[in-house]
């Protein structure tokens, strides 16, 4: 049996808030004005995640399909919110966009990992579907919100382009196309990036906390490969899903760009 | 052929561009549309190019609407040039390109580009500049030889000539001399050398007035 890590009491916590203050000291001194920001954030931080794992706890003890599944929902919820909401712009619909997007890729990746390849049995076990999901939507969020941002940049500020290639009798997909092209390409690069420097500079944090918690290094190495894998594969199919959904939703039948649908975030 | 409008209407949220607006134009005939900036004579051409929903009305062309020719192939028969080239990516040769991929241009007769814009003095290495290297006037031209390139039924050209000198205007107005045009130019000798008919500013403006 794997030796657990070294439990971490509230005092140890305490302890670690305290580094936090050297923060707010910065901000302070510096004139920064961040002091309330980061306070909200570290206070985020504690009861979020608290609350995440007193969730977690009875939900891995209960094992329950319907409970997990509920759960899943919650979390492509969350994450649909996230990317919407870090995107400059917007439009009606934006949302519904997201959480298919999210849902198909992050859900169909988590599905071949859990089930396809890790072989978990069953294959919604929470143990493993809820930590997959969650990295997977986590960073297919940033993926998403990205690639829509790029789109519908392109699309209020670019329309002349468009139009330019809509006027010479391009239909909306092959108009779109060079937008779509871009979009794609920047939802896509944080997951290249990363996926280019990992391990050479960092331990990334699942592997990191499989590492604390026991487990040899080679074989966190190794699920550390298959996260990022089923990463690259959900952002992909998350970021083109969202795209081409904006897309159809901002071209109309007639081939016209309605970019008076797109409403820019005040900032 | 003929080209005609009935009873169109734009309104941009509460203001009224044109309503009730009759226009109709036979093979080789220009009409040209004389009126201040901000009347709405861009909005007029991109309506006339189904690039913006109109708010009422009828067009036709030869008879069928751009839903009965499909909108790609509507577009490609009555083409929009507008008064500014974009910003685009790489060089006038790169969009001809592109163009050739698009499915409405499949099978259709084509001139070449080089040759028409060749007539209004754009030198050829024009075409493997990149778009922003180009002078305003190189960008009028390529952009506008790429449209005839295709031998659009109908063009539709808003200020065609207003970066370009006499020597280039003359060679372009007579070129497009025989074509079917709606001209849009705010240069009055310009409007009464090329329009066989015009749009006056009154016909343009809504009852009640521009704002």
């Amino acid at each position: 049996m794997n030796p657990g890590p070294i439990p971490l009491s509230a005092l140890d916590l305490v302890l670690a808030s305290g580094l936090v203050v050297v923060n707010g000291l910065l901000s302070l001194w510096l004139g920064l004005g961040l002091e309330k920001k980061l306070f909200v954030a570290s206070l985020r931080t504690v009861v979020q995640l608290l609350l995440l794992g007193w969730i977690l706890m009875p939900v891995f003890a209960w094992n329950n399909q319907s409970i997990v599944f509920a759960i899943c929902l919650a979390m492509v919820i969350l994450a649909t919110r996230a990317a919407v909401k870090r995107s400059s712009r917007s439009y009606p619909g934006a949302y519904r966009a997201s959480f298919i997007a999210l849902l198909c890729g992050a859900g169909s990746t988590a599905l071949i990992g859990t089930w396809g390849i890790v072989g978990v049995d069953p294959w919604w076990q929470p143990r493993y579907l809820i930590p997959l999901l969650g990295m997977i939507l986590g960073n297919g969020l940033t993926g998403i919100s990205l690639g829509l941002d790029r789109c519908l940049t392109h699309l209020d500020e670019g329309r002349p382009k468009v139009d330019a290639y809509l006027a010479l009798g391009a239909n909306r997909w092959e108009a779109a196309r060079p937008v779509a092209a871009d979009a794609l390409r920047s939802g896509m690069i944080p997951i290249l990036n990363a996926m280019t420097v990992v391990g050479l500079v960092t331990i990334p944090g699942m592997m990191t906390g499989q590492i604390l918690g026991g487990t040899d290094p080679s074989e966190a190495a190794r699920y550390q490969i298959l996260i990022m894998f089923l990463i690259a594969s959900a952002t992909a199919m998350g970021t083109a899903l969202s795209v081409l959904l904006s897309l159809r939703a901002l071209f109309d039948e007639d081939h016209r760009l309605r970019s008076e649908r797109i409403q820019q975030r005040p900032a | 052929m003929r080209f005609e409008g009935t009873g169109l209407c734009r309104r941009i949220g509460e203001r009224t561009l044109f309503e009730g607006l009759d226009f109709a134009i036979d093979t080789g005939e220009t009409l040209a549309i004389q009126a201040p900036s901000g009347a709405g004579k861009t909005c007029l051409l991109r309506l006339l190019a189904w690039l913006d929903p109109g708010q009422g009305g009828e067009l036709r062309l030869d008879g069928r609407s751009p839903h009965d020719w499909t909108i790609p192939a509507w577009r490609t028969e009555v083409a929009y040039v507008a008064q500014k080239v974009p910003e685009l990516a790489g060089s006038p040769d790169e969009l001809v390109q592109a163009t050739q991929r698009f499915a409405a241009w499949k099978n259709r007769a084509q001139q070449d580009p080089r040759v028409i814009a060749a007539r209004w003095g754009l030198p050829d290495k024009a075409w493997t500049t990149t778009w922003s290297r180009l002078s305003g006037g190189e960008q009028q031209r390529a952009a506008l030889a790429i449209a005839l390139s295709r031998n659009p039924q109908v063009l539709l050209l808003d200020e065609p000539t207003s970066a370009l000198d006499e020597t280039a205007t003359s060679a372009i107005e007579a070129d497009l001399a025989d074509l079917t045009v709606i001209w849009v130019t705010h240069d009055q000798a310009q409007a009464a050398r090329v329009g066989s008919k015009k749009l006056s500013l009154a016909q343009l403006a809504p009852p009640g007035g521009a704002p």
